[in-house]
């Protein structure tokens, strides 16, 4: 199964990968309702990186008491048996999954063919 | 709280035939009266977008339309914008600036300055096009923008701080979502080289523009958002944005900003005889390999661009505990060879204490190198040799805090303080803003550049050494074509600038700006708008300037520069003469539609407005 992977050392932190994301997944360009999130950051003489993406580890589908979502080469949550407990979220170790309007919203590696991806201008972020 | 809608100026926009709304922008300005702490909201003048669409040119209409010729730039009168454009918040690569402006205090010109990061696109995302401060806070405070929230906090604790100090407290107890804009001492003590900063590594530079700030008393602004930036078709946009992301920003002719950075010009200027030395007396440096970009890339801990960036330019650097992303050409220049200095350890260190104090690198390095001169040759002794380069990281300190004697007078710039104590021959600077690091005398284009630039001497509005050194499309050594040289580069990087892009987007035109800015505002522009915006954004910035009492007189070359040959590199023997720097002033002149004597025609102000 093909997953996304992260280099943080070719990483600048641009964060075009989110404003895509939102394009293709929410109709606009909206970074805080991306399904991945990836930055760069300077603390106190140092750089920093935090990486939220789906690494495909499943832990969500687990944890889902209502079978809402489906783990197969990507994930995919059913909007309609979705009932917003959050239990998803709290299982995600990468802290990727966010709920809003009690629905949890989960990468779905574009099926397969992330746009994220296809955008990253330094290949930080891989599909293999 | 949160900031009042003005409806009415909202129905009055609905009704009026000359205003579309287009896309891409919130068509929301924000203005925060400071004295009266108040937060009002009204559309965008689209009129204005229209003419000048976005950040660089569209800041400078407003500031026509607003600031009253005359007013004192550390005043209440005064106004600090912060601009987006079109393009931000938007994947369209390197449109991550933000234009900071304001009327100078250090030219008394408009200033309009270009501070990467991530505060543009967050701005943007907080619902807003631009952010006005109007009037003055009573108390040292810092100012919360969360989305429709605003917040006025008093900033008694970071008052004194150096804004690194300032940034890392305040990212500290409002989260990373927030992006920080901030001054250090120098712009809390009104210096004319006060710069703000953002990320802490990147800069609104020059003129001034961190004392306008702390003239407000402002010592931070925060600013979060977490809404949406809509465009047309979104899909086909964005198919089109990554397209021209991979053909154009990452084609190969660009790699250089991703693996070297600004480091690439130092050989370019040391190869081409235009990278100063020691206070401009000269030009290249022998020893220039102890500190270029083999010296110090090792020394690269990681790389970092702006928000919605696609290059990266930025190079994280620790030496031991000198600490800086960069340093760029520009502070290496100065620190360095124009210091008689060749410790890269020493220019990263220089580098980082001006960060954190809040002033401008190259104002404050120019300045301190003229005093390095003066006090060399016996001029006037500021106690500061060639070489010095602790001893500058000190008095960078000192000036901004403004300690008694000369270090208050240096915090005024190279003008001021060659008014003072002599040596305004020797000083590097046009109407108050010090010099760049490339000396003219080795591409002459570059003399006329900084003195027609709208803000003093500046490299960023028409940076001719790209044709007559780095390209060498041109000879350097002449005054002839400058005119439409020095004209056509500047016209590019007005627009250019005023659709927020990056100017190390090197392969961006014309064809692609003007697509762009079609695909996301749902209006048709073409090729030929794009150098009749850059041509009008010239010439707005000229405008207000000459209500301020500018002309020919003022654009102006340092003496040096019209009578000191040259001695080494490949620019030995030259000095521009006084006839040629007058020749390129008449050529520019002629091409925009002034007058012999740098005004413009009053029927060509009327077509601006």
């Amino acid at each position: 199964m093909k997953r996304l992977k992260f280099k943080k050392e070719l990483c600048i932190g641009c964060q075009l990968c989110s404003q895509v994301c939102s394009a293709y997944k929410e109709g606009e360009y909206i970074p805080s309702k991306a399904r991945i999130f990836i930055e760069s950051y300077y603390d106190r003489g140092e750089l920093k990186y935090d990486d939220s993406y789906c690494i495909l580890c499943g832990r969500c589908a687990k944890a889902c008491p209502a079978d809402a979502i489906k783990m197969g080469d990507y994930i995919e949550v059913d909007a309609d048996k979705c009932i917003g407990c959050g239990l998803c979220a709290d299982a995600c170790p990468k802290h990727v999954v966010r709920l809003r309007d009690d629905i949890a919203y989960i990468c779905d590696t574009c099926k397969g063919d992330p746009n994220c991806v296809k955008t990253c201008p330094h290949n930080a972020l891989t599909f293999e | 709280m949160k900031a009042k809608i003005l409806k009415d100026k909202y129905e009055k926009q609905a009704a009026d035939p000359k205003q579309t709304v287009m896309s891409a922008y919130q068509n929301a300005v924000l203005r925060i009266n400071l004295t009266k702490k108040e937060a009002t909201v009204e559309p965008l003048r689209m009129d204005f977008a229209e003419k000048y669409v976005g950040s660089k040119g569209l800041v400078i209409r407003y500031m026509y339309e607003e600031l009253a010729p005359g007013i004192d730039p550390l005043g209440p009168e005064n106004n600090l914008y912060l601009t987006t454009g079109p393009m931000s918040g938007t994947p369209i690569p390197c449109s991550g600036k933000l234009s900071v402006a304001a009327k100078s205090p250090a030219t008394g010109t408009m200033n309009d300055c270009s501070i990467g990061g991530h505060a543009g696109i967050r701005i943007k995302f907080a619902g807003y096009d631009m952010i006005v401060f109007e009037g003055q806070l009573s108390e040292p405070g810092y100012i919360v923008i969360d989305d429709d929230r605003i917040e006025f906090c008093r900033a008694d604790r970071f008052w004194g701080k150096g804004s690194h100090d300032t940034e890392a407290e305040l990212i500290d107890e409002y989260g990373r979502e927030f992006s920080c804009l901030s001054i250090g001492p120098a712009g809390e003590n009104l210096s004319n080289m006060a710069c703000i900063n953002s990320d802490y590594y990147r800069q609104a530079g020059r003129g001034g523009i961190g004392a306008v700030m702390g003239s407000k008393k402002i010592k931070a602004v925060m600013i979060r958002g977490t809404k949406g930036v809509k465009v047309p078709n979104i899909e086909k946009t964005t198919d089109r944005i990554l397209e021209i992301l991979h053909e154009s920003c990452l084609d190969e002719e660009n790699e250089f900003v991703f693996d070297v950075g600004t480091y690439a010009f130092l050989e370019g200027c040391q190869e081409g005889g235009i990278m100063p030395y020691k206070n401009f007396s000269d030009t290249t440096d022998d020893n220039w390999e102890q500190y270029n970009d083999a010296a110090v890339l090792p020394y690269r801990e990681g790389k970092r661009g702006c928000g919605s960036c696609g290059l990266g330019c930025g190079n994280f650097i620790k030496i031991g505990d000198a600490i800086c992303e960069g340093p760029e050409y520009e502070t290496t220049a100065v620190a360095g060879p124009n210091a008689g200095n060749t410790d890269p350890t020493k220019i990263v260190k220089f580098n980082q204490v001006c960060d954190n104090m809040g002033v401008d690198t190259i104002s404050t390095g120019d300045t301190l190198v003229w005093a390095m001169e003066m006090t060399e040759t016996g001029r006037y002794d500021f106690g500061i040799h060639w070489g010095e380069a602790d001893k500058m990281c000190e008095y960078v300190e000192k000036l901004s805090r403004r300690e008694e004697g000369f270090y208050a007078d240096l915090a005024n710039g190279v003008k001021y303080a060659a008014e003072k104590y002599g040596g305004f021959d020797i000083a590097m600077q046009v109407k108050g803003l010090e010099y760049p690091q490339y000396e003219p005398r080795g591409s002459w284009g570059m003399a006329m550049s900084y003195a027609v630039s709208d803000r003093g001497a500046c490299h960023m509005r028409a940076y001719a050494p790209n044709e007559e050194v780095f390209a060498a499309s041109v000879p350097p050594y002449t005054s002839e074509g400058k005119g439409q040289i020095v004209y056509n580069l500047g016209e590019f990087n007005a627009i250019k600038f005023s659709c927020c892009l990056c100017d190390l987007w090197g392969t961006v035109d014309y064809p692609i700006m003007a697509e762009l800015l079609t695909l996301i505002t749902g209006r048709e522009w073409t090729e030929e708008e794009m150098g009749e915006v850059g041509r009008r954004v010239l010439n707005i910035g000229r405008a207000f300037n000459q209500r301020e009492g500018f002309d020919r007189r003022h654009d102006t070359v340092p003496e040096r520069v019209v009578r000191d040959k040259l001695t080494k590199g490949p620019a030995a023997g030259q000095v521009i003469p006084p006839a040629a720097f007058e020749d390129m002033l008449d050529q520019y002149y002629e091409i925009m539609g002034w007058n012999k004597d740098g005004t413009l025609p009053y029927e060509l102000i009327r077509t601006l407005l």
